[in-house]
């Protein structure tokens, strides 16, 4: 009884406590909305409104990328561009966080409400979302003379079922790093197939020049199967067949790759055996603190290497297409982000309009300088701007040539588990036909 | 409440009299029910519900499927050899740490200088976030420039260094040497607490008798601990089952499956494949093995009290 007392005595006092500051609050409130109106009315407010209303309002959704500027700030300078179209930014985790992006991306587009009308999508994905229909097939908007502008093996990672369900944006791929000056020491000619990257990187280690011939990332996770994609692919395997209803990676050419990627940590240990337990990161700082003569990895390390601050083979390092096997074409694992229409999007004509602004010459060419992503339009690694500020970059168009695109099916998160065990087992215990082939019964069973 | 059920009419509300005094009791538990429901219980049943699916996010397939999941899991090796990893990962640092735990335990029961303080301590490895451990593991265990390569080649021991992530043979082990390293100290308070409910009066009188400091400990201080440390261990058990942030973060799963536990495949095929339907299926399975753990804990737990009666 006693507590029921005393609480509005309080409750009162406190309020007391507050008025002055609160009614201060609420006039420096209403001067301020006063002066916002009479400010609209003078300004034309209701012009502007009627405007926006006669805009087709759209969302776009993608990972969040940032260098110079954000997404958002594309968008914004979209908006500004034109008066028919207006984008809402949806900003999903950063792309180190790919399997969030992911999810977040499947539960909207499952809800088939529209929303993201546009989005950006990993290559790995494409093929899902175009089977479960939620991807808008692009063919009619982008015939094959509007595609020839970008590299062939994107575009083939943006094909499902001889549909084109996504549109090139920009990309990233496998690369052969090497040491310039190890190099010289040992031909000077950088090995375009497999053996001879072996024979000159146990040279290499063999004088002492460097504690490790060959870099590559083994550890149970997507990379492996990128590193895999690569070797397979530049002995003329592969690891689906071409309608992606069965596997192929029990067949001599996959079996040999495999094989000589044990072979680097055991026969010709050029390679340690701590690769089996390294992703990107742990093989690329022996690299760039100067142990290593060839690494496989992506472009990120370039701009690493020659950094003084955190590199000890500033201006040793060269990049080169990754070898191949002999009657082989050299490969490389196909990266980045492509761009996709909601199939329920009820507004697909802004959509297009949005999705052909992003992946235009002009706005590629802004990622490029802005974000240090890179084309997919070849033409633009000639442009003089981009040579200048991005050499590394404009370097790469031969490498980016051979980019192959990781197993194109519905499936491919079951299908990337299933590789990630079975070629880890096979590199772990040597027995590779024998993993390969259960590995090959596996992805029948996921695929066929 | 204790108050008024004490005295009976006095200075309750009139809203008590209109309702029978077991509906007052219901009304009162409603929200801490319902929030618990909501929170808890709905979960668990969806989650059994959903393994009894298709649900896939991908095929969008939504139907119900009857045993179908289950037969498939029984015939999943992967399933079956991250089920393995999980026993064996369990028993070993469940074990271990009793064992450590318990000595840790005796010794901070003495009285020393600086006790206090060294008991503190002794928590920050509990304190610390699982994912930091791992990291700080991942990098003492490095097969180029790990601290522990380095002393075991200084001290003769190994003759070149071990990769000790990349190898199946070591990679379990070094998990479970981080999980004893983190969880110990946690077992070691809760038996400390345990011991410190002894009487000091039974240790004095078997001093009386002769007994040295081994007798009593087994005679004595041991089988008073028991059910101290079997519902310890029980906690511990239960909570190394799920062991998820050391193997997510120093091994993924490899190499070779070999560190893959219940906790990561159960997150791969939920969130990565986005098959709900098998990926509750997996995590039911567990959910029915960490009750066979806890049963069997229990059963033994209850002869022991039955015994000491």
């Amino acid at each position: 009884m006693t507590d029921i007392k005393k609480g509005p005595v309080s409750g009162s006092k406190s309020a007391a406590h507050v008025t002055i500051a609160d009614r201060r609050q609420f006039l420096i409130g209403s001067a301020g909305l006063l002066g916002a109106a009479t400010l609209g009315m003078g300004t034309g407010l209701s012009v502007r409104r009627a405007r926006a209303q006669s805009r087709a309002e759209i969302s776009f959704a993608s990972a969040a990328f940032f260098g110079k500027e954000t997404f958002g700030d594309l968008i914004k300078a979209f908006n500004e561009s034109q008066d028919r179209v207006l984008v809402k930014n949806i900003e999903l985790p950063p792309p180190s966080s790919s399997t969030e992006v992911y999810q977040g991306l499947v539960q909207q587009l499952a809800r088939r409400t529209g929303t993201p009308d546009v989005f950006s999508q990993d290559v790995i994905w494409i093929a899902g979302f175009a089977a479960a229909g939620w991807a808008l097939p692009l063919d009619e908007y982008f015939p094959a003379d509007k595609r020839s502008a970008y590299f062939t093996g994107t575009l083939n990672a943006c094909t499902y079922g001889g549909k084109l369900t996504a549109l090139p944006w920009f990309m990233d791929s496998g690369m052969f790093y090497y040491r310039k000056d190890v190099l010289d020491k040992h031909g000077g000619k950088v090995p375009d197939n497999w053996a001879d990257m072996a024979t000159i990187a146990a040279a290499a280690q063999k004088a002492g020049d460097v504690d490790f011939g060959y870099l590559w990332q083994g550890k149970q996770a997507e990379v492996l199967v990128c590193d895999a994609v690569e070797i397979i692919t530049s002995n003329n395997g592969a690891i689906l067949a071409p309608d992606g209803k069965s596997s192929q990676i029990n067949q001599k050419a996959a079996v040999e790759a495999i094989q000589f990627l044990h072979d680097t940590i055991a026969k010709t240990k050029i390679s340690p055996q701590d690769v089996l337990s390294w992703d990107e990161e742990p093989s690329r700082q022996p690299f760039t603190s100067g142990k290593a003569m060839f690494m496989r990895n992506w472009s990120y390390v370039y701009p690493i290497a020659q950094d003084a601050k955190a590199s000890q083979v500033v201006d040793k390092v060269g990049v080169a297409p990754l070898p191949s096997f002999p009657g082989g074409k050299s490969a490389a694992c196909l990266g980045g982000y492509q761009l996709g229409v909601n199939a329920n999007s009820k507004q697909r004509e802004a959509a297009i309009e949005l999705l052909t602004w992003l992946s235009s010459t002009e706005t590629q060419h802004r990622i490029a300088l802005n974000f240090g992503l890179a084309p997919t339009r070849p033409a633009l690694f000639q442009d003089e701007q981009i040579k200048k500020e991005q050499p590394f970059m404009a370097s790469l168009e031969k490498v980016f040539t051979g980019a192959t695109a990781r197993p194109i099916t519905p499936e491919y998160a079951k299908v990337t588990l299933a590789l990630q065990s079975g070629i880890s087992k096979a590199l772990v215990s040597g027995n590779v036909q024998a993993e390969m082939d259960a590995l090959s019964d596996q992805i029948n069973k996921i695929v066929g | 409440m204790s108050a008024a059920a004490t005295v009976p009419g006095i200075g309750r509300p009139r809203l008590g009299k209109a309702l029978p005094s077991a509906l007052w009791a219901l009304l009162l538990l409603t929200p801490a029910f319902v929030s618990l429901a909501s929170v808890s219980f709905y979960p668990i049943v969806n989650g059994l519900y959903l393994s009894l699916t298709n649900t896939s996010l991908i095929t969008q397939e939504n139907e119900f499927s009857g045993f179908a999941n289950y037969v498939q899991l029984w015939g999943d090796a992967q399933f079956w050899n991250a089920w393995w990893h999980t026993m064996w990962f369990t028993a070993a640092s469940t074990i271990l740490e009793t064992v450590i735990g318990l000595g840790m335990a005796l010794i901070l029961c003495e009285a020393f200088k600086g006790r206090g303080l060294v008991r503190a301590a002794m928590l920050v490895p509990w304190a610390m976030p699982t994912v930091v451990t791992s990291k700080m593991f991942g990098w003492l265990f490095d097969g180029q420039n790990g601290i522990i390569n380095y002393i075991l080649l200084h001290a003769g021991l190994i003759d070149q260094n071990i990769n000790w992530y990349g190898s199946p043979d070591t990679a379990m082990t070094t998990i479970i040497i981080a999980d004893v390293w983190k969880t110990t100290p946690f077992m070691a308070l809760l038996l400390l607490t345990g011991l410190q409910t002894v009487p000091n009066s039974l240790i004095e009188a078997a001093r009386m008798d002769g007994a040295k400091g081994w007798i009593t400990f087994w005679y004595i201080r041991l089988p008073l601990l028991m059910p101290t440390l079997l519902i310890a261990g029980l906690f511990r058990a239960l909570d190394a089952f799920r062991v998820f942030d050391l193997v997510y973060v120093l091994t993924g799963g490899g190499p070779a499956d070999s560190t893959e536990t219940l906790s990561t495949l159960s997150y791969k095929v939920l969130f990565s494949t986005l098959q709900f339907g098998y990926g509750s299926a997996v995590s039911t399975a567990m959910f029915v093995t960490e009750g066979i753990i806890a049963l069997v804990f229990c059963l033994y737990l209850i002869r022991q009290i039955r015994r000491a009666q």
